[in-house]
């Protein structure tokens, strides 16, 4: 046999094989049983007739053809916000609360309540003006006298009935056409919309101010355990991140030993703290939450507080109990992003909503009156970002971007020019040279003048570039932080007539602003102290490291301090700043440090005038009047100090730096 | 337990594929000797050996003409969809005593009736879903039950068995579909469909079932949620009450509007438009309209209420026209002439007409009691409608007036967001509700309130700082230096000598980048009160210095270059105390400016004297370390592998990321300094440089197109201590050593 016709057959076989072989291995994988992926799914048919298919609803046959409005069934067990509450009652001037008298002797939590309800902007004295009336069941109340229906019961038509803690007598009167807001109610009998869920408060939980949130790095220390378990007692059981094959379904006792803390109310160190879901578990979730410990609930039978409106998957985590690894797996394979965001998230809220009795009463009622303002109650936003609804008052607006908080969030930014409000105290001085300055920045838009002194005004104001309005002020020193109607721009220029500043401190100051919209740009600080001598608070003006006050007769702050200071503050501390007029920039500080939580800012101030000091300069102790103490009754009132220190100030990126001055901004800044 | 028998499964079905292999491949061995034989055969052989090539031959062709002939005879998907007609699927026959389930369970939640174990472990926590292949089920008599299945539902079914959820082994599936159509339960009868359920295989009183209905109810008392016996299953309902909706277990759906499909609309954006408030529905109870008509009465043209018509000509849809006494209006047209629309319950709550206001970019007024609007488990009403109860109808003009224009836009731009993304189609109620169940099964997981709820324009334009909590972090934690160095032992030794000294320091972490020299002796190092600790990388990358070490313990750190020996204490200390005030914010101390370059239309490097900084180098620098994480495993793009590969441009690359990130510009402290040491070329000795500033400016042009936006932030301040350069006392300075060359 020739060779050629032996290669030819050797490659024609082979090739044939080769064939055979691509052919039938895709047969053979077809072949395999049992292989659910194997081609294609098989999908929901393409029917060939599909065009011809009927709608299932024919244009011809009207669903509504019986208008009849169907029959709600009212009254009963059944409650919802439209069928049970009157909002008529509401129209005009918002939420007013009036609180039904209670029987019997009060305990000093269920008084603490009262004052604050009645130094708030929702009391009412009569129940016939309020539009809510309040009944406050508390713990104390013996046996017997738990059930006593209020005088203007009226079925409980616009009645909150309110317990914060776990009443002893549970529902002795069917709530009926009341709302009942109380602690960690169980899902079944919750009313979503018209119910309230309050947090379970522990017994001795602070009335204001409160305690502080635990959390005081962004990012979990790298040694902190990966989980800790709500034990039944009230402790917490810490599992190592490494020991994750015993997950919490109490099949590990043996476990248990060295690492268990002791009872009490101490704070779980963990990133994550599960929380099983039963009902007295839920005092553990707020301990979670001060800590900055996520809360990880295994389907709790209770509704979260305030879930109507805090958005809780952005601190907690709600998970199956019935599946443990894969929530296990979940928690440990969490991206770093979410771990930092769930955290400073259980933070926020626990400082904006949690941290006191008062923060929960008053988040009840703004729940309350979110409902009745409807379209323009507040956006999401403002409940779930800082600081929080209770400091964002959705009567100043309903959109998120005419606040100082959330121009990140909404991609927006500041109106570019501001208002100088200029306000003119007792000498009646026409403060014409700090005119002409403020007039000379081409980022003012206005000048208005607050004359509160009893002099006359003068006939004649300099010609300026910008709009000039006086204003009439009725010569109290909180007038000054009134939200007056004629302030046109996102940014005030605070300033007392004898403030004497150059256009360049004003624009430079003005730039920063800008950058840091939600705090005060001052050129003048005071800074407090611990008087250990005096066991109180105390403040300077001396001129030292570090600052935590701007003084206001020459800052820079959002216009909506002035609705804040005006409408939120409780008006014993607006009367304190009247009757010593330096203590109205105490509070305005104090105010904006509550609400920022950080320092204000400096920026440099060319001359040091001594007579830019205020005429009640703090730091001579013996001749203080008494009201000259006004820190601390603002601390007390406050609950806390608010105020934060800074030991910077921001100077221009050249400030007296060694290079020509003609190459300088902001030049006039640096003369001696 | 589930998991390891899920784990065994999987090793069985890979032992098979090898099983496979070695089958085939022994055959192939032997079939390759096998040739080595034929020259030994006879010639009489020669004969089949001809027949056999060229029946290979043939083979040959045919499989070429196979593989390269156009593929017009089937397309591969439709080998495994049948093609089909509704009409020949099979028929099953109901006997009239089949079970019925009971009724729906009101006190349904899902960790109650939801059997979450069939969901079981699922990396990419998406549940799946099996829909049952269609039947037609008839009575006794052969009547039958129902209408086969409606456009509408045939439509959901293929909308869900093309997503991802789509499964057909019924044994891996967490969530059943039935394919009885129950979207309108005026085309079924309500015992036998009952029946028809019941007899599904894995009915199990209606555990992970979910059905589909957005007409409910009859006459006459209409009923808000679908009548037919379910026991378990779960109900994705167009019209519930809150006496009928089970929270967290049901999912309210839009009725929808086939005219989605059939009208073509042209989007009309947000603004004032002709009518102030509108009401378009025929169907409208005597006595709504009564106070419809007074309202109209009483503000007359801005008011227009519209009603059927009574006198079309032949041939003219009524749907698609409204009537206000003699004049004809077009519908849905007609809606994108008012501000505000009227969503008034009929005999039902739920309204195909809802569909048609959101998608004209007319703002709802619903007014309905009770009644749960549509996705309301994720999706914020409040920002797209105003829900006003039906007792305070006749308010309705003066409370929409009392909503800023402002806001009234936000609202229409956002019905209309709400209209594209969850209205439009079948497929996208579709998805919307398996979406809700799936969050609800993968919390962990879950779609966030901005995914569902912010329109594409607001995402493009926010930004969620990492670090939103405003926290000053105590002092005593200190920060970690980390150095990064290739061979300068010397200057090295001298940087860590002078970081040393500064009070906040608790670790110095050298990152040693040279493979091919060992670091020095541990003997040699310099003696200092911190841990000091060297970490040898795999690879000469500037990213190493970015790279998040366990060993990081706190969160500020501060990156020094290994020449940077004229900071002073002080000033280090400073900035340290700077960072604390923004822990969110890159804090350095040389700053450098971008600019535009109006003649070249595009972004220029600018190092020298300006009144202006938008970055800040990292040669020194103090930032948190969450920043490593994000530029080593979040970083867009190529920019790393690009920065590695141009060993340059990392400090810009950590600026644009940090600052696209938070938002917020950087933060120069003290004031500018030579940084310049005798020995070696530092980053002004280099910036000088002509190439190196196209270079630099070459990465800002290269980042912001991978960014897709210029993300730096310009500011016209620095930091200093408060009484920098004051008249004042030097020893009472806290940082009086600062600025001094």
């Amino acid at each position: 046999m020739q060779s050629w016709r032996r290669k030819a057959l050797w490659l024609a076989l082979l090739a044939s094989w080769l064939l055979v072989l691509l052919r039938v291995f895709p047969l053979l994988r077809l072949a395999v049983p049992a292989r659910p992926w194997a081609g294609a799914p098989q999908g929901w048919p393409r029917w060939l007739d599909a065009e011809l298919l009927q709608s299932f609803s024919q244009a011809g046959e009207l669903p509504e053809d019986d208008p009849q409005p169907p029959q709600v069934p009212r009254g009963g067990g059944h409650c919802d916000w439209g069928a049970c509450f009157n909002v008529s009652k509401c129209r005009g001037g918002g939420l007013k609360v009036f609180v039904s008298p209670v029987a019997g002797p009060i305990s000093d939590t269920q008084r603490g309540i009262l004052a604050s309800i009645e130094s708030s902007s929702y009391h009412s004295v009569s129940p016939d003006e309020a539009c809510l009336l309040l009944l406050l069941l508390g713990p104390e109340a013996p046996a017997g006298e738990c059930s006593p229906v209020p005088q203007q019961w009226n079925g409980g038509k616009n009645q909150l009935v309110l317990s914060l803690h776990p009443a002893l007598c549970p529902q002795t009167f069917p709530p009926g056409q009341a709302m009942v807001a109380k602690a960690s109610p169980a899902v079944d009998t919750f009313r979503p919309g018209f119910d309230v869920a309050l947090p379970l408060l522990p017994e001795a939980h602070p009335l204001r101010g409160g305690a502080p949130g635990q959390l005081r790095q962004h990012s979990p220390h790298p040694g902190v355990p990966l989980l800790a378990l709500a034990e039944e007692r009230g402790g917490w059981r810490v599992a190592g991140a490494d020991s994750p094959a015993c997950p919490w379904d109490g099949r590990c006792e043996q476990n248990r030993g060295p690492e268990q803390t002791p009872l009490g109310a101490t704070l779980p160190n963990a990133t994550f703290c599960v929380i099983p879901g039963h009902r007295p578990e839920a005092l553990h979730f707020l301990q979670a939450l001060q800590a900055g410990c996520i809360p990880v609930l295994l389907s709790p039978r209770w509704e979260l507080p305030f879930s109507e409106v805090i958005d809780w998957t952005k601190a907690a985590i709600v998970a199956d109990k019935r599946l443990p690894f894969q929530v296990l797996a979940a928690l440990q394979e969490m991206p770093p992003t979410r771990v930092l965001a769930l955290r400073q998230q259980t933070q926020f809220l626990w400082d904006a909503y949690f941290s006191s009795v008062e923060k929960v009463i008053h988040t009840t009622l703004e729940i309350i009156q979110d409902r009745i303002f409807g379209a323009s109650a507040h956006p999401s936003l403002l409940w779930n970002s800082p600081p929080g609804a209770l400091l964002a008052l959705p009567t100043f607006s309903t959109s998120p971007s005419d606040f100082p908080f959330y121009h990140l969030q909404r991609g927006s930014r500041p109106v570019g020019r501001f208002s100088a409000l200029i306000w003119v105290g007792a000498p009646g001085q026409p403060p014409l040279k700090l005119i002409q300055a403020v007039a000379g920045s081409q980022h003012c838009a206005q000048i208005l003048v607050l004359w509160s002194s009893e002099k006359p005004l003068p006939p004649r104001w300099p010609k300026t570039t910008v709009p000039l309005t006086v204003l009439a002020g009725q010569r109290k020193v909180s007038d000054r932080f009134f939200p007056h109607r004629a302030i046109s721009t996102d940014a005030i220029l605070s300033l007392d007539a004898h403030s004497s500043l150059t256009t360049s401190e004003v624009d430079f100051a003005f730039a920063v602003w800008q950058s840091f919209p939600e705090r005060m740009v001052g050129f003048l600080t005071w800074s407090h102290f611990w008087d250990e001598a005096q066991g109180g608070w105390g403040y300077t003006a001396e001129r030292t490291n570090e600052f935590s006050m701007v003084l206001t007769s020459a800052a820079f702050y959002h216009r909506y301090y002035h609705t804040l200071f005006t409408h939120s503050l409780p008006k014993f501390l607006r009367t304190l700043a009247d009757e010593a007029p330096t203590c109205v920039d105490v509070l305005m500080n104090f105010l904006v440090a509550a609400v920022t939580k950080l320092p204000p800012i400096k920026v440099p101030y060319g001359k040091q005038h001594p007579e830019a000091r205020p005429p009640l300069a703090p730091g001579a102790s013996e001749q203080q009047p008494p009201a000259q103490d006004c820190i601390n009754q603002m601390a007390e009132e406050f609950g806390y100090m608010p105020l934060v220190s800074s030991r910077l100030r921001l100077d221009p990126v050249l400030f007296k730096d060694p290079v020509s001055v003609l190459r300088k901004k902001y030049r006039s800044l640096e003369k001696p | 337990m589930l998991l390891s028998r899920l784990g065994a499964f999987w090793i069985m079905l890979e032992w098979e594929e090898e099983a496979v292999c070695v089958i085939m491949c022994a055959s192939v061995k032997y079939n390759i000797r096998g040739p080595a034989l034929i020259p030994r055969m006879k010639t009489k052989h020669r004969i089949y050996y001809i027949t056999l090539f060229s029946i290979v031959l043939l083979g040959l062709i045919a499989t070429g003409m196979f593989q390269f002939w156009p593929h017009s005879i089937e397309s591969s998907s439709d080998w495994n969809v049948e093609k089909r007609s509704v009409r020949d699927v099979p028929v099953v026959r109901l006997p009239a005593d089949s079970p019925i389930p009971e009724r729906g369970d009101l006190s349904c939640r899902m960790h109650t009736c939801f059997d979450v174990y069939r969901c079981g472990f699922n990396p990419k926590n998406k549940i799946k879903v099996y829909i049952y292949s269609l039947k037609k089920y008839v009575d006794d008599f052969g009547v039958p039950v129902s209408n086969t299945i409606s456009r509408e539902y045939n439509e959901l079914l293929m909308a869900i068995s093309d997503s991802d959820y789509y499964t057909d082994d019924i044994n891996r599936a967490c969530l059943f579909v039935p394919s009885i159509d129950v979207l309108n339960q005026n085309t079924l009868r309500i015992k036998e469909t009952a029946q028809a359920l019941a007899q599904l295989s894995r009915w199990d009183r209606g555990t992970n079932h979910l059905l589909f209905n957005m007409l409910p109810g009859g006459p006459p008392d209409y009923n808000t949620a679908l009548d037919v016996p379910r026991d378990r299953a779960l109900l994705a309902g167009g019209g519930f009450s809150t006496w009928t909706y089970r929270q967290g277990y049901d999912v309210s759906i839009p009725v929808y509007s086939p005219l989605s499909a059939e009208v073509d609309l042209p989007e009309k954006g947000p603004g004032p438009r002709r009518y102030f408030l509108l009401s378009s529905q025929m169907a409208v109870h005597p006595e709504y309209r009564e106070d419809l008509e007074a309202i109209q009465a009483k503000h007359g043209e801005s008011v227009l209420v519209l009603d059927k018509c009574t006198n079309l000509s032949e041939g003219v849809l009524s749907v698609r026209k409204r009537c206000r006494e003699h004049q004809v209006y077009d519908y849905p047209q007609v809606l994108q002439e008012a501000t505000f629309c009227v969503v008034l319950r009929g005999a039902r709550l739920g309204q195909a007409v809802l569909s048609d206001v959101l998608r004209a970019g007319c703002v709802p007024v619903v007014i309905a009691d009770s009644y749960i609007l549509p996705f309301s488990e994720v999706l914020d009403w409040k920002r797209a409608s105003v829900v006003v109860p039906e007792e305070k109808m006749s308010d309705v003009y003066s409370i929409l007036q009392s909503i800023p224009q402002r806001q009234i836009e936000e609202m229409q731009r956002q019905a209309r967001w709400f209209w594209e993304a969850y209205f439009q189609s079948i497929k996208a109620i579709a998805l919307a509700t398996l979406q809700i169940i799936n969050d609800r099964i993968y919390p962990y997981a879950a779609l966030s309130y901005e995914e569902w709820n912010d329109p594409p324009t607001v995402k493009w334009g926010s930004v969620s700082n990492p670090l939103f909590l405003p926290l000053i972090p105590p002092q005593s934690q200190g920060f970690t230096a980390i150095v990064l160095t290739y061979d300068r032992v010397e200057s090295l030794f001298r940087v860590i000598t002078e970081v040393s000294k500064v009070p906040s320091l608790s670790k110095l972490l050298v990152v040693w980048n040279n493979q091919n020299k060992n670091p020095p002796e541990d003997s040699l190092w310099p003696k200092i009160r911190v841990p000091l600790k060297v970490v040898r990388t795999a690879e000469n990358k500037l990213s190493n210095r970015f790279f998040p070490y366990d060993e990081i313990e706190t969160e500020a750190v501060l990156a020094i270059d290994d020449d940077i020996i004229m900071l002073t204490s002080d000033e280090l200390q400073f900035g340290y105390e700077v960072w604390r005030e923004f822990p969110d914010r890159l804090v350095g101390y040389p700053g450098r400016l971008h600019l535009w370059d109006h003649e070249m239309s595009k972004w220029k490097y600018e190092s020298e004297w300006t009144n202006e900084v938008s970055m800040v180098l990292t040669g020194a620098a103090f930032y948190h370390k969450y920043f490593n994480y994000l530029y080593t495993y979040k970083m867009p793009g190529d920019i790393k592998n690009w920065v590695d590969a141009h060993m340059n441009c990392e400090d810009i690359a950590m600026n644009f990321l940090v600052a696209n990130v938070t938002g917020k510009a950087v933060i120069k402290v003290t004031p500018r300094k030579k940084f310049k040491c005798p020995e070696c070329t530092a980053i002004d000795g280099l910036s000088l440089d002509q190439t190196h500033m196209v270079e630099r400016s070459e990465c800002i042009n290269k980042f912001a197109s991978v960014f897709g936006t210029m993300p730096l932030k310009v500011v016209e301040h620095r930091a200093d201590p408060v009484l920098y350069k004051d008249d004042f006392p030097e020893k009472l300075k806290s940082f009086p050593n600062i600025g001094s060359l």
